[in-house]
């Protein structure tokens, strides 16, 4: 044996092992390298066995550049495994694409009807100022209904409730403030009163577009000693900035319910245009948003609180006309029409 | 109430104010104007003209080719002339060359060869009020009085710049339902004086040869005057315009005074025909129940004993408030009149309108209650009237007849008012001279010898009758923008739902959240509708509440049930194209305690679902109809969301509204809260809805006594579970909830509790299992509390489970 043949062929072993690991095209082929060049049976350990045949000066020599050259070539088929491997993961991966633009697999929404939506928003707006909620019948006595709120028979001022009556004494209640007189006959005597009434109430309307012969109303009604008109408007003005947004404002102007004394009709800033005056808003900047007032004393004294003693303030809203502000509708019919076009516009919850 | 602006002018003295500015000042005081209309706009160059000349055009047969003087210095213009009625020797108004009307600006214009010089106009024309104008005016030209002066412009002369208001008045304020009241409103608005003087005609101490007698409470007090002489003619042009601004039709002279003196002074007044009264006697009474009298209008009316009349001796002649009799009206040739200007009881009359039908001008003022101090006032003023333009002379003094309480001046409210509450009502500083300045405004007179102040309120504003009155008064004069905002300063207290509440909103978002979709339909409902349940003629569910006037056919009964509402919403949105979908509502259904109705119903809460069509279609699979499993999904949802899951019972109901094979009754601790299921096809085919359309119903009051307040977690388990798989065979007709309970009953017998679960994961029925069975296969959690168990013991578990569905149910294990 001669050592510089041996070198030349280790040289020549090296350079064909690299080619051949460079061709090996996956996982197998380079298994397949493995065995061929760093096995038992490749020549590399061929040549580490024969080296015993050398004169004992030049193995160290010899066992030297075989070591060298079994670590180079473990070292480029580890690199080229990784490689391997990483080239097969991304092939995988790019087998695995699909197409993103497909549609999810739907989870239906349903939706809060958006009369009901407005009232639950209204009602946590009171809730969080200390109000409780109640509810009342929608048949009610023409007493309660009428007379008990200063609205005697025969009174002009019923013309502006057109009423479905049953009996002569049983009627569909008209609008929530029946409510006023029978949560202050509840409470326990001269208990303070903070509570909000929503239900539904009847008029004799014929149905048009701003028009229902079936609609809601949601009834305030705080007394206790001491309490202001200026109060009414400090609520109220609390309420819009929830409702409609923090930059509202309120305002009261004069008007006229048998059951309260001062009255007011309030408005807030036209959510149209934001005051600047707009067509929705007559170009007056505000648009009618609730009737108010303090409570009249017949009212008070005849519910058991002392007129002298107590004062209290009353307001009632229509949530149809705050839902039609609210999310644009043009059109009242549209929101007992029970269309699911129009219904599933409220699947979505922010808004 | 249309109101002329410049009839308030001359009344109180705004003519710096324009009428939009008028218009805002008056809404913040509570007046509400709803519109500021100019009466008549983009009319300019129409003056009076003479008709001196008229002949047939030479070339149409239907125009003329009149001459007309416009000006007493010029020459007459040529103008042609289309109208059937126009005559030489009239006064029209003329359009000259270079005039704006409404419906563009008038040119020289060649008409069949004649040059016309402008255009003689008819009331349309010039914008004049045609609804409120008689026939024969509203045809061809517009004829002007002999006495319109030549040349003179026709806007000035018709007082059509004219702006009107139109004021929405709340019910309380009958005082501004005239000229007079809303003089009083404006002049304290703007510190102006009331030019507006009860006229005093001197007394002649001759009686008055009408003899007035009242027999009935309904009418404290009756004024009239006779006047003799008049003539039948019309009133003066100015008083015709102003009666058409404000909405009132022109009659002639004697009916126009009444009304335009009602307009100024707010006191309705009526004009009889003397010589028509029998025994020129007066008799206001009650009439008699059936009695008929044909009113103005030319309607007979059969009147009931609630009704006020006036009548002569023999018969009624008048309706008290409402409406004049036909056979004593005012008629071309009517010289003499009996002028009644009274107070009647503001309820009756009211009621009298409304079983007539009749809402006159009278009749609106009177309901709302007149100013005592005007009847007398109105009557003179009308008389005087009377003599300036019909030429109508007194014969004798005014006859004044009262019953019961005074009506007059006398009635003054002295109402109490103390400064201090009144800040304290309104929570804003108004100081004691800002006060007394509203009142000194308002007409009001203000005793402050006490710290308590004593108000005196003019008749004329019946509404002022205590404190809180007042306080209003100061709020809207001093003006609502000068309350500042507060927040009450009570108790701080918490807002809270009560249980109830919050039944209804756990029930809404689940039911929501289950993607169902809520709706919002009506409480009245036709009785026919509840047909399709296929309930007996006697089930109480018939038993629905009538209205006593219902709108329409369709909606006369209050509901019982809410199927036929939902089933509605579903054909109209099937009809609309929708495919399907749950839809849901919380509402009430009405039951009364006998009928007919004696006192409020029960009203029950109720939510109700509806379950349409095809189900939402997910891409690759195929669509399919809602079924029985879709629907008890949802509601086992709703059971678990109200902690009620474990207590329920699903039972077979026996409703004839459903398919006695797929329905159920929910029954909780024994209680049942409700049922649901497919629709009885005939109930369905009734309701227009598809054949495998499910309906729910369900008590909100009922479960939500049932549901737990509270909630306790149970602690997480500390050794692990088993799971063993088990499917047999079963006849068809064995039910899983059977084997649930078999299974459970036999671990428990083993150790109780040791079954955490048993749940049905696969149904098979087809090849390799028998006709008339049925695969079913379960999978099985075992758990001990305080060890973890052998294989041996799961084993032995399951075959006492097995054992035991064999030996009730003859299941065998599937191979």
């Amino acid at each position: 044996m001669d050592i510089n043949q041996i070198e030349r062929e280790l040289q020549t072993l090296g350079e064909t092992a690299i080619a051949a690991l460079e061709a090996a095209a996956d996982l197998r082929e380079l298994d397949e390298w493995r065995v061929e060049y760093l096995g038992k049976k490749s020549r590399l350990t061929g040549i580490s066995r024969e080296m015993g045949q050398l004169p004992p000066d030049e193995r160290p020599v010899l066992g030297e550049r075989v070591n060298a050259l079994r670590g180079h070539l473990t070292t480029a088929f580890e690199n080229r495994a990784r490689q391997l491997q990483q080239e097969a993961l991304a092939r995988r991966l790019g087998a695995e694409r699909i197409d993103i633009t497909m549609p999810g697999r739907p989870h239906p929404l349903g939706a809060v009807h958006p009369i009901t939506r407005v009232i639950e928003e209204i009602e946590d707006v009171f809730l969080g100022m200390g109000f409780q909620i109640a509810e009342g019948p929608e048949v009610e006595t023409d007493e309660y209904n009428f007379e008990r709120l200063n609205l005697p028979k025969d009174h002009p001022a019923r013309d502006m409730q057109d009423t479905f009556y049953l009996t002569d004494t049983l009627l569909m209640r008209t609008h929530t403030s029946p409510m006023q007189v029978r949560t202050m006959e509840r409470m326990r005597p001269h208990a303070p009163v903070k509570v909000i009434v929503p239900g539904r109430v009847y008029r004799r309307d014929e149905d048009d577009a701003t028009h229902s012969h079936a609609f809601t109303q949601i009834e305030g009604l705080v007394v206790d000693r001491g309490i202001r008109m200026s109060d009414l408007k400090g609520v109220l003005e609390q309420f819009a900035k929830a409702v409609f947004g923090p930059d509202q404002a309120v305002r009261l102007r004069p008007s006229y319910f048998p059951f309260t004394e001062p009255s007011a009709e309030v408005d807030i800033r036209c959510v149209h245009c934001g005051g600047a005056g707009c067509r929705v808003c007559k170009q007056t900047g505000w648009i009618e948003i609730l009737g108010a007032g303090m409570v009249h004393p017949f009212v008070l004294d005849l519910a058991g609180y002392d007129s002298r003693v107590f004062s209290g303030f009353a307001f009632g809203m229509g949530p149809e006309r705050i839902a039609m502000l609210k999310y644009g509708i043009d059109d009242i019919r549209l929101l007992y029409q029970n269309d699911l076009r129009l219904l599933q516009q409220f699947t979505r919850v922010v808004g | 109430m249309k109101v002329s602006y410049q009839w308030l002018c001359e009344v109180v003295d705004i003519r710096d104010v324009a009428p939009e500015a008028l218009a805002a000042r008056l809404t913040s005081a509570g007046l509400a104007v709803d519109a500021v209309e100019p009466r008549v706009q983009g009319i300019r160059g129409v003056v009076v003209g003479e008709v001196v000349a008229c002949a047939q055009h030479p070339n149409a047969d239907r125009l003329k080719v009149c001459e007309v003087r416009v000006s007493e210095a010029e020459a007459p213009l040529t103008i042609v002339c289309g109208a059937p009625n126009v005559a030489a020797g009239q006064r029209v108004p003329v359009a000259t060359v270079g005039a704006m009307l409404p419906g563009g600006p008038i040119g020289r214009a060649r008409l069949r060869g004649v040059e016309s010089c402008g255009m003689l106009c008819s009331a349309a024309e010039i914008g004049l009020e045609t609804r409120l104008l008689p026939k024969e005016q509203t045809e061809g030209l517009y004829i002007l009085p002999a006495d319109a002066p030549i040349g003179a412009d026709v806007v000035a002369y018709l007082h059509l710049d004219d702006v009107v208001l139109d004021i929405d008045l709340t019910p309380n304020r009958s005082d501004c339902l005239s000229i007079r009241g809303l003089a009083y409103e404006i002049a304290a608005l703007y510190g102006r004086e009331v030019r507006l003087a009860a006229p005093s005609l001197a007394a002649s101490g001759q009686p008055s040869p009408v003899t007035v007698r009242l027999e009935t409470d309904g009418c404290p007090r009756y004024d009239a005057r006779v006047l003799e002489g008049l003539n039948d003619g019309p009133s003066p042009i100015w008083m015709q315009m102003r009666l058409l601004a404000m909405g009132v039709r022109p009659i002639g002279c004697i009916v126009d005074v009444t009304n335009y003196v009602m307009l100024e002074w707010g006191q309705p007044l009526h004009a009889f025909d003397l010589d028509q009264v029998h025994d020129r006697t007066i008799v206001v009474r009650q009439a008699e129940e059936g009695e008929e009298l044909v009113t103005l209008d030319g309607i007979p009316r059969r009147l009931s004993a609630d009704t006020i009349v006036i009548a002569d001796p023999d018969r009624a002649i008048g309706i008290a408030g409402v409406m004049g009799g036909a056979n004593s009206e005012i008629r071309s040739g009517t010289r003499r009149v009996i002028l009644e200007s009274a107070v009647f009881h503001a309820a009756s009359v009211r009621r009298t309108g409304q079983r007539l039908g009749l809402r006159s001008e009278a009749q609106q003022r009177f309901e709302k209650g007149v100013d005592p101090v005007a009847v007398r006032a109105a009557l003179d003023r009308a008389a005087s009237l009377y003599t300036e333009l019909a030429g109508g002379m007194l014969v004798g003094d005014a006859v004044s007849v009262r019953r019961g309480a005074p009506v007059d001046a006398e009635g003054e409210q002295i109402v109490e008012f103390d400064p201090l509450r009144c800040r304290g009502l309104l929570g804003a500083d108004v100081a004691d001279e800002q006060i007394l300045q509203v009142f000194d405004a308002l007409g009001f007179t203000t005793d402050r010898s006490s710290a308590v102040w004593r108000v005196t309120v003019p008749t004329r504003r019946p509404d002022i009758t205590r404190e809180a009155d007042l306080v209003e008064e100061v709020a809207r004069m001093v003006g609502y923008d000068q309350i500042p905002s507060t927040l009450p300063q009570g108790a701080t207290t918490a807002g809270v739902l009560t249980r109830a509440q919050q039944m209804q909103r756990v029930t809404r978002h689940t039911l929501v959240g289950c993607g169902m979709m809520e709706v919002f339909t009506y409480a009245f409902t036709h009785p026919s509708q509840l047909d399709a349940l296929r309930i007996a003629e006697d089930d109480p569910l018939r038993r629905t509440i009538p209205l006593a006037r219902p709108m329409s056919d369709d909606r006369t009964v209050l509901r019982t049930h809410l199927l036929p509402s939902l089933a509605q919403v579903a054909a109209y949105n099937l009809a609309h194209g929708n495919p399907g979908a749950g839809v849901f509502e919380i509402a009430r259904v009405y039951v009364p305690n006998g009928l007919p109705l004696t006192e409020q119903p029960e009203e029950r809460v109720q939510w109700a679902g509806l379950w349409f069509g095809q189900v939402p279609q997910r891409v690759g699979e195929r669509a399919r109809p809602y079924d029985f499993f879709d629907a008890k999904g949802v509601i086992e949802a709703w059971l678990e969301a109200l902690g009620c899951r474990g207590q329920a019972e699903f039972q077979r109901t026996e409703k004839p509204w459903y398919h006695p094979g797929r329905s159920a009754e929910v029954v909780v601790d024994g209680r049942s809260v409700g049922t649901f299921g497919q629709l009885h096809p005939q109930t369905a085919e009734h309701l227009d809805v598809p054949a495998n359309t499910l309906y729910a119903e369900f008590g909100l009051e009922k479960i939500a006594a049932l549901s737990h307040p509270t909630l306790r977690v149970n602690p997480l388990p500390r050794f692990p579970m088993s799971l063993r798989d088990l499917a047999v065979v079963v006849r068809s007709t064995v039910a899983v909830a059977d084997l649930v309970h078999a299974a459970k009953a036999a671990a428990d017998r083993i150790e109780p509790g040791v079954l955490e679960s048993c749940q049905l994961f696969d149904v098979y029925r087809g090849a390799g299992i028998p006709e008339g069975k049925v695969s079913l296969a379960f999978s099985f959690v075992y758990r001990a509390a305080d060890r973890t168990l052998t294989d041996a013991e799961v084993t032995n578990l399951e075959h006492a489970v097995l054992d035991a569905w064999k030996d009730a149910f003859q299941a065998e294990l599937r191979q």
